[in-house]
């Protein structure tokens, strides 16, 4: 075994018989050798230089004087509450003057309760009035409408109109002279007015009642007998048997007694 | 729940558009502010809170009085808030606030060092908040965003006062873990980064 090979196992904690069996020749390893074994005999018998009193409640402190990041979790939301102890409240302070993470955390935290509200935009009230849905309308609700009241007012007067009463005329009257003696007469100018047009107009309507009778019956009756004639013919011509002879050109002549004429107008 | 609440929703339900207004006036501003805490978008904040309080007016006979005004417009609107808040929380650019989004949420009497600071501690808080689970983000918006307390957050949400107290903890420390990782996470590549500068500087 050469020296670099023992170097190795010494280093390696196994030098072996074949070691030991070089060492016995080999001064310069033997004295490396005695090194070794009296460096590891020293180290045996050294001791630990004792922890101090001082330094040992020191640190037999340290779980009362702060706190680990996952406690601070804790704490840190009691704080945010306002619900911390004095003792707790030093060792969370304690903490996060030391832990620059929590510290960024409990900065966050904090602020979520510093926020302002964020201010509604000025249209959004009447957005949110105007967003409820419109209820169903009662009938007295369309009576009391004032659309409707204008409406109403405005179908009476065409209809007062139509009848024939002048409203201007009345008004003349009234500017003419006594009010009382030109109300009367502006009333009997509308009686008699009245009753002129509604006479009119039921002679109108039964006029034309007549007319659209008439011409009702006319084109029912057409129908009726086009329909019959139709029949007619088209059952007449089916039967080619009773039909007079044709020439060669197979037009065959033309007879007035062979053709019945249907009156079919009333 | 006083009886003035309740005899304003009754005239609402007569079609008094005087009790109407005053409903609009009272709880449109908190409406809108819920509306906003989850949508981070005026449109769509003005979007839901007319949704909002069409839905209100249309459930109006079901209010029995048995609930904060505000808690039952909530429990109401609830379903809108989360589905926009979900919509929002599916698109890629969720998780990069802008500043334009938080820029409402400031006060306009901070100083510009002061604003800048709460914009960034805003737009981290939004972060984080889309980082954890939808129902502990909830009651996060509801309680340290909008002020609300516990009782009305808990019949908004029909859940317990117990169960919203200890879901806003987990909350408040999820998201807490979730900046304290970024946090780390960049300390660690601004360390990286430092020591590659420095043996680039060597070399």
């Amino acid at each position: 075994m050469s020296c670099g090979e023992l170097e190795r196992l010494f280093l390696a904690g196994a030098s072996g018989e074949d070691g030991r069996r070089h060492t016995k020749g080999c001064p310069t390893c033997r004295a490396l050798a005695a090194d070794v074994e009296a460096t590891e005999q020293m180290s045996a018998g050294m001791q630990a230089p004792p922890l101090s009193p001082a330094l040992r409640s020191k640190l037999l402190a340290i779980p009362r004087a702060t706190v680990s990041c996952e406690g601070a979790e804790r704490l840190l939301s009691l704080a945010i509450e306002k619900e911390l102890g004095a003792e707790d409240e030093r060792r969370l302070a304690s903490h996060l003057s030391r832990c620059a993470a929590c510290s960024e955390a409990a900065a966050v935290l904090f602020t979520s309760r510093e926020l302002a509200d964020p201010i509604a935009p000025p249209w959004l009230a009447s957005r949110l009035t105007a967003a409820r849905p419109r209820r169903e309308k009662r009938l007295w609700a369309w009576i009391l409408d004032p659309k409707a009241a204008i409406g109403l007012a405005y179908g009476a007067a065409v209809v007062v109109m139509l009848l024939g009463f002048n409203p201007a005329d009345l008004a003349r009257r009234v500017r003419a002279g006594d009010i009382g003696q030109n109300t009367r007469a502006a009333v009997t100018v509308a009686e008699s007015s009245l009753s002129d047009r509604l006479g009119a107009l039921q002679e109108k309507v039964a006029r034309t009642f007549a007319v659209w009778k008439g011409r009702a019956g006319g084109y029912g009756r057409a129908a009726v007998s086009n329909a019959v004639s139709l029949i007619w013919k088209s059952s007449g011509t089916k039967d080619r048997s009773s039909e007079r002879p044709r020439n060669r050109d197979g037009r065959g002549a033309f007879r007035e007694k062979d053709t019945t004429t249907v009156n079919w107008r009333a | 729940m006083s009886a003035e609440e309740k005899s304003l929703v009754d005239r609402c339900r007569q079609g008094d558009d005087d009790a109407w207004r005053e409903f609009v006036d009272r709880f449109g501003q908190k409406v809108y502010s819920i509306a906003y805490h989850f949508t981070l978008n005026r449109e769509d904040a003005e979007e839901v809170s007319q949704e909002i309080f069409l839905k209100t007016f249309e459930n109006l006979h079901r209010f029995d009085g048995s609930f904060p005004l505000v808690a039952w417009l909530l429990s109401l609107s609830r379903n809108l808030c989360i589905d926009r808040y979900r919509r929002r929380k599916r698109e890629k650019a969720f998780r990069f606030v802008s500043d334009d989004a938080v820029l409402p949420l400031l006060k306009s009497d901070d100083d510009p060092a002061s604003e800048t600071l709460k914009k960034e501690r805003t737009k981290l808080l939004f972060w984080a908040l889309a980082e954890i689970p939808e129902d502990l983000a909830e009651i996060l918006v509801l309680r340290d965003l909008d002020g609300l307390a516990y009782e009305e957050i808990g019949k908004a949400l029909d859940l317990p006062d117990g169960t919203v107290k200890s879901r806003l903890f987990r909350a408040r420390a999820e998201v807490a873990r979730r900046i304290r990782e970024r946090h780390e996470k960049r300390g660690s590549a601004g360390a990286f980064q430092s020591l590659a500068l420095a043996a680039g500087g060597v070399l």
